[in-house]
This record gives C-alpha cells, structure tokens and sequence, in this order.
C-alpha cells in the first residue's frame, strides 16, 4: 500500500509537471470548465423565475441536486473519470502498451495516467455550486451529514463505474469519442429529482442503473427527504462498480494494439 | 531462460470493399477475415545471447514481440521466460524484462526524461542507491547527463532513443526486448546504442531484437531467426545466414586483356565495368577460389581481385523473395550445412 501510494505521489508530481509546461491553456481551460458548469443551474434558476418548477422541490432544493452532481463529477473527473480519454487515445494509437509492461496494477496506472489538472475546475465550480445551495436551504443534522457522506461515496462508486463500461468498450470499439455523449444523455437524469420521472424510470435508475445516486439521492438525504429504496440503490452501486470492474478487465484482453 | 513452443497469433480484422456502394453495405454488414500473424513459432534462447529478428514488413516479428513481453495474449501455445508464462504472469514477469519500442515511446513529451525516470523508479519501487547508481552509469555510459534535464521535445530523435533505453534499464532487467531499436537514427548515434546493448549484454543481460537495419544484426547478434509469413524461415548464426545460398564469394577482378565472363560454371556477372573489369559472384562449391584465379590467369591474366562475403542484404532479399516456394527450412541450429530450401 505504501508502494502505491508513493507510486501514486511520483505519477501525479509527473503529470502535475507535465501540465505546467502549457499554464495559459490550463488557465482557460479551468475558466472554460467553470462557465461550463454554471450553466445548467443558470437554466434552473431562469425556469424557476419563470415561474415553472420541478413539483415538490423548491429552487433551492432543486439547485442542491444539481450541485452535488457536479461535486461528485468534479470528484471524479479530475482523479479518474479520464481513464475514458486515456484509453480513448492509447488504444487507438496502440501505446497502450506501455502500461502493460509496468509491474502494477494495470487499471491503477491507466489512473494515475488520466489524472487531469483541467478538470480540478469542475472540483471548483461544484463546491462553489454546493456552498450557495447550501446556504439556501435549512442547515442538515449531523444524522443527514453521514448520511450524505455515505450516499456521495456511492455516487462516485457509480461515476467510477461509468468510467470503467466506457473505458472498457473502447477496447473493442476503437476510437469511438461518441462514449462520453452516451454517458451524457444517460448521467443528466441524475442531476433532477427524481419524482419528475415516470414511476418507471424512477426504478430503472434507482435500483438498475443507479443514475440517481450521482445527484439525487445525497442531495435528498442532505435535505432530509431520504428517498424511497435509497439503501437498496447504494447496494446495487456497489454491484454495479463490481460490474464494471469485471467487464474492464474482461475487455481488456481485447486489446490487440496496434502494428509495429 | 527463453522458451517458446507452437507460437500462434491470429488477429481477426473485417474487410469492406473501397466503393460506395460497398462503403454502405459495411455499416451494416462486415466481412470477418483471419489474420493469421505468427503461425508455430518453436524456439529457445539461452541467457546472455542477443538474438536478432528479422523479416519483411508484416513478418510478424512485432506481434512475436509483443507476445513475449506479455502485451498481446497469444491464440495458442506455450511460452515460458525466466520461469513466467508473459501474459499471466505479467506483474512478476514485466520488473524482470526491459522493453523499448521504437516507435512508441515511454517518456513524457513535455517535461524531461529525468522526471520520467523518477516516475519509473517509484512504478517499479527502486530502492533510491540502486537508482542514482544504475542512473549515474547509463547516462555516463550514453553521454546524456546534460540532455536528460532538457524537455524531451527538445531532444534529437538520437538522443530521445538513449534516454529510452535509460528508461527500460533503470530496473536492471536480465531480458531485454528492442523493437526496431535505431530505426530513424544517424550512423553516430546508431554506433553508441550498439556497443551500449554490448557492453549491457557482456554484463549479462539478454537481448531479442527485430530491426530492418542489417548492421544491427551483423554487428549484434550472434544468431539470427528469419520471420516470414508467421513462420520461421531461418534459426542459425550469423555466419550460417551468410552462407544460407552456399559459398558464395563476391568478387571484383580487373584483367589486362579484355575477357568474357559469360558461360562459366559457378560464375554469375553481377556488374560489367568494361570488358577488363568486373563484378562477379563466384560459386565456391561450383567453382574453388583456387580454380577460379587460376583459370582467370590462364584466359585473361589478372591485375587486381578483390574477394568479399556476399552481402547480407542480397542473401536477405533472396530469403524474402522465395516465399512463394520456400516450403520449409530445415532447421538445425548449430549445424550450418544442415540448413536449405525444401523446394515445391
């Protein structure tokens, strides 16, 4: 564990080195994220102003839900989220070899390879996001704190599963950039309550694909709403990450490289 | 320390037709073609040897490469190195070997190998002593004690290779595979990689190297397998490879009276300079050397000779060039007469 864990400090100082070398792009691509992620609870507010509204949420609550999506993909996209761009490239170019040939895990290195300073500005625009939600709504128990706490480790767990079904596909459909439209489209339901949903969808991604965790379910828990079948769901993301893990390392034979 | 028996990779790849039409057809319906890339590969490499691959383009040297170092899974067979199968093994297998890819590299483009070295020791846990000392003697060793502090996109391309090679060694691997190691290097840079895989080997380690390039090989390897078609075509020395179309000689001869070449037994004219001077490839197993100048002084009375061994690159390009009736060749390592072209 130490070994790692030091393998890990000597692969993000590298990294963190490497993007250095381009500081004015960093700067506007942390800007450019930021702005990003402003945006959708910008069109929150400006619906709510309209006087629409998701019936049983009010905008705080609303903007709450849609924070802590966005905390939990800054969490994840800085420290492992990337692995889907890394595969995205190595495989495609057939340098994904160079992992191979190191004496560590091979998903742990794809990892620490992914690590991306960019994306710290999604880490950045979701705390801001979450400390002005926060402020907006009446302040949690410490029983709805550990609660959150549990359920945000769950959304990661989901993220990271996310990460690890794209990354994987990617060894068998090389070069395919349409993976991070796919889980676009698929992530967003988790960033509304998930009462706006049919009955139906509400349990295809509370209990099958527990798309809800990513924003839904914490933010509910923090507001002391807890919703209906949370636990089973923090059961089936760990099946899920499970799930993924196993389909990564199954792809990954897969791998053919490329020619010499 | 190197055993591979019954060696067989097959790729499976789809095709579609260039048209339109069959464009249109491919998004719906793909044809699946087998790709049989190494087909039976049987060998041994003992400990210290530096073994040299060779082939044409699409040979399947790269792809035996790979499955050496525990890249690609093989579709069948058995490969045992220092007491690992590569690709089930690998954690164990991969702190033991070294590899450098020519065309792909490990270091980091934008910051300077020296970082990419410290990265490595952490990756492959080497104690710090070991590290600064390996360190210190291959950058002494390859005169890259300055380059390494500089970004690596400001490197040579002769340079970036040495610090490849730095990269694959820090670890002090007893195996050691090169893909295409000098491809793209000037003749300087070329000459310091050779004699540091030299005096790497002379310390022990083992080297299996494919390249192109023929001085690689004749100055490196003390033995040579020729990869054609997925299949081992040749598996003996250096020597044996130069003798692989029987003794033959090239030789330059300059005459005082004008000769015809023509028409002699164990003679081919591979050059005709003037009626006085020529390039010849002279057949010794037709024709002795001493039966040969003799006859020249009869016919034509000799002025000059130049006598050379046939140029690898002409006994390679035959090799290539009989794919299409090299049905097999023995393989008897050790034993150089034994080997020859079974003929359809």
């Amino acid at each position: 564990m130490k070994s790692l864990l030091a393998c890990y400090r000597a692969v993000i100082k590298t990294k963190l080195a490497e993007r250095m070398a381009y500081r004015t792009d960093f700067a506007i691509s942390v800007l450019l994220m930021l702005l990003g992620d402003f945006m959708i609870p910008l069109v929150t507010l400006l619906v709510y102003r309209s006087g629409a509204s998701f019936p049983g949420w009010t905008l705080q609550e609303a903007l709450l839900i849609q924070a802590v999506f966005t905390l939990a993909k800054g969490v994840a996209f800085p420290f492992f989220f990337g692995i889907v761009s890394t595969t995205l490239y190595h495989v495609r170019e057939g340098s994904f070899d160079v992992f191979l040939l190191k004496p560590r895990p091979i998903l742990f290195l794809a990892m620490m390879n992914a690590f991306d300073l960019d994306d710290f500005g999604r880490l950045i625009s979701g705390g801001v996001l979450f400390g002005l939600a926060l402020s907006g709504v009446p302040a949690p128990s410490a029983l709805h704190w550990i609660q959150f706490a549990v359920l945000f480790l769950c959304s990661l767990l989901v993220l990271f599963a996310f990460s690890l079904f794209l990354s994987g596909l990617l060894f068998k459909w090389v070069g395919s950039s349409r993976v991070y439209d796919m889980f676009d489209s698929m992530s967003m339901f988790g960033m509304y309550p998930g009462t706006i949903f049919s009955k139906l969808f509400q349990q295809l991604f509370t209990y099958v694909i527990p798309i809800a965790m990513i924003g839904f379910l914490p933010a509910s828990a923090l507001l002391g709403k807890g919703a209906d079948g949370a636990w089973l769901s923090m059961g089936m993301s760990i099946v899920f990450c499970g799930a993924g893990l196993m389909f990564w390392h199954g792809m990954l034979r897969n791998y053919t490289s490329a020619g010499g | 320390m190197i055993e591979v028996h019954n060696l067989y990779k097959t790729y499976t790849t789809y095709t579609r037709g260039s048209s339109f039409k069959e464009t249109l057809r491919s998004l719906f319906k793909r044809e699946t073609v087998l790709v049989p890339a190494v087909k039976g590969l049987t060998f041994k490499v003992e400990p210290g040897e530096i073994v040299g691959f060779l082939g044409p383009n699409g040979a399947g040297k790269s792809t035996t490469l790979k499955m050496l170092t525990g890249v690609l899974h093989p579709t069948s067979g058995d490969v045992r190195i220092l007491g690992c199968t590569p690709w089930k093994q690998r954690k164990r297998y991969v702190r033991n070997i070294g590899a450098v890819f020519g065309q792909k590299s490990q270091l980091l483009w934008d910051i300077p190998p020296l970082d990419a070295f410290y990265m490595n020791k952490a990756i492959y846990a080497i104690e710090d002593a070991a590290f600064e000392e390996t360190l210190h003697r291959l950058s002494r060793l390859l005169e890259v004690e300055e380059i390494m502090r500089k970004p690596t996109r400001q490197l040579s391309l002769g340079e970036r290779m040495k610090c490849e090679f730095i990269m694959a060694m820090l670890h002090r691997p007893s195996v050691v595979f090169l893909d295409e190691p000098t491809i793209g290097l000037d003749v300087i840079a070329k000459e310091k990689i050779r004699s540091f895989i030299q005096e790497m080997n002379e310390q022990g380690v083992t080297f299996i190297l494919t390249t192109h390039d023929l001085e690689d090989i004749e100055q490196l390897a003390r033995r040579v397998i020729v990869i054609n078609d997925g299949e081992i075509v040749f598996d003996d020395s250096i020597m044996a490879l130069r003798n692989f179309l029987g003794a033959k000689k090239k030789v330059r001869i300059v005459t005082e009276q004008p000769s015809d070449w023509y028409g002699i037994e164990g003679v081919t004219v591979l050059k005709l300079h003037s009626a006085k001077d020529a390039e010849l490839e002279l057949d010794t197993d037709c024709l002795p050397l001493k039966r040969f100048i003799q006859l020249m002084n009869e016919r034509c009375t000799l002025q000059d000779m130049t006598i050379d061994a046939l140029p690898i690159e002409q006994v390679i390009k035959e090799l290539y060039g009989h794919k299409e009736r090299i049905e097999k060749v023995s393989i008897v390592r050790g034993s150089s007469k034994s080997h020859h072209l079974i003929t359809k």
